[in-house]
């Protein structure tokens, strides 16, 4: 394929993945990973690598507003990531020796399934704003993991506090592990154990979630760049595309229902994953 | 949807609540990270295009420059001759290093109102961080 045709196409590709991604509050690698594999013949690695350079620049892009809001909670999301760096820490690292053991196939099957996994998740996200707050657990007391923020829908102040920080600690590393490992945000695990393991609400576990992609993402980003794994060639129209996609994505997703994203995403993924794990399979 | 109309809990914001600034400050950091990110790839990528005329997607899939510019020596060497795959490969530093500068300034916050654990936990996040990518990374390439 002529080069300036591919660096458009990619651009174009980022921009919906950014988008989905930002709608979806799961970081868009999960779309972008498998086209780059499947449209634009990327191995699996490079695909990977430059998977963790779309969840950057979603994070950055949607999670900024998010801050400004006050929406993401920094104490709670930097609790978590002592457990998810760690995680994508070892994930990165046991992909780049699966590559170098030249398991690339078996890594794309496991992405495939991965990706399969992760959509009950994202149909079963509790359909409660707010929840009902239980007893603090004593980790989380002792950090002080609750706060506030202004609900526009409800009009008023919304106080909160983390229940249970051991379980979702444990989640969290599990959540490290597979982002790290395949690139992708696993912002479904993430909101999971924010939602269900802390009883946080779900404005509050979404936004942190996107918040913690950012780092989780970073440390992966670190591993597999400083072992080359990363094209710059690639990356970077993938870099701008996803930034502009989460940019109208953010500004869309106020007129939109969870529900409506969660239909869009849930094909697309589908394909996408039966795709890949046939092509680790040698069929496609 | 269904909204569950709560009681406000008996332990509402933590004790030390961060400072707006704090707030302020990551939001720009997020933001002026990202942009110049963007702004180097940016220019990178027309770079490339303009320098590669009639080049093929498989001649850049088959050829990746980034070993040579992770060093400092390496990096510096290609911005100063003009290096693209130099441009594209600090752009990237940046992105990666956005959401790390994010958790040092959240230690800097934690640290300035006392909160030792949370101060502890955010320096370990970043050592994590720093580990991952200046150890880890280069010993198992």
């Amino acid at each position: 394929m002529d080069l300036a045709l591919f660096v458009l196409l990619l651009v174009l590709v980022a921009i919906l993945a950014g988008f989905v991604g930002s709608l979806t509050g799961l970081g868009g690698g999960g779309v972008m990973i498998p086209l780059l594999v499947v449209v634009f013949a990327t191995s699996i690695p490079v695909a990977i690598g430059t998977g963790f350079v779309t969840i950057l620049a979603t994070s950055s892009a949607t999670g900024s507003t998010y801050v400004r809001d006050r929406l993401s909670d920094i104490r709670i999301g930097m609790f978590l990531e002592i457990a998810t760096v760690p995680g994508a820490l070892l994930g990165a690292t046991v992909t780049v020796f699966l590559t170098h053991a030249n398991l690339a196939s078996a890594l794309l099957i496991a992405l495939g399934v991965v990706l399969l996994g992760t959509i009950p998740l994202v149909l079963s996200r509790r359909h409660v704003e707010i929840p009902v707050p239980g007893p603090q657990g004593p980790v989380a007391r002792r950090l002080g993991l609750a706060g506030e923020y202004y609900d526009r829908f409800l009009k008023r102040t919304v106080p909160y506090r983390a229940a249970r920080a051991r379980p979702a600690l444990a989640v969290m590393f599990s959540a490290g592990v597979v982002s790290g490992m395949f690139g992708i945000g696993a912002g479904a695990l993430k909101v999971l154990a924010l939602e269900r393991s802390m009883n946080l609400p779900m404005k509050v576990s979404t936004a942190t979630s996107n918040f913690m992609i950012g780092v989780t993402a970073a440390a992966g980003a670190g591993v597999m760049l400083s072992a080359g794994y990363v094209n710059p060639v690639v990356a970077a129209p993938v870099a701008i595309g996803t930034a502009l996609g989460a940019f109208f994505g953010s500004r869309l997703l106020p007129a939109l229902q969870n529900r409506t994203v969660r239909m869009i995403y849930v094909p697309v993924v589908v394909v996408l994953s039966v795709e890949v794990i046939l092509r680790g399979l040698g069929i496609a | 949807m269904t909204t569950t109309e709560v009681p406000v809990p008996s332990s509402g914001p933590p004790p030390h609540p961060l400072p707006a600034e704090a707030y302020d400050r990551m939001t720009l950091v997020l933001r002026l990270g990202l942009g110049i990110a963007l702004a180097i790839l940016g220019l990178g990528v027309v770079a490339y295009l303009l320098q590669h005329p009639g080049a093929s997607s498989s001649e850049v899939l088959s050829n990746n420059p980034i070993l040579t510019y992770l060093s400092l020596s390496g990096l510096g060497s290609g911005l100063a001759n003009g290096s693209v795959g130099a441009v594209l490969t600090l752009g990237l530093i940046v992105l990666v290093a956005t959401p790390i500068v994010r958790v040092a300034s959240g230690l800097y916050y934690f640290r300035q109102g006392h909160e030792r654990a949370m101060a502890g936990i955010a320096f370990a996040v970043l050592v994590l961080l720093l580990f991952g990518i200046l150890v880890i990374g280069p010993l198992i390439r």
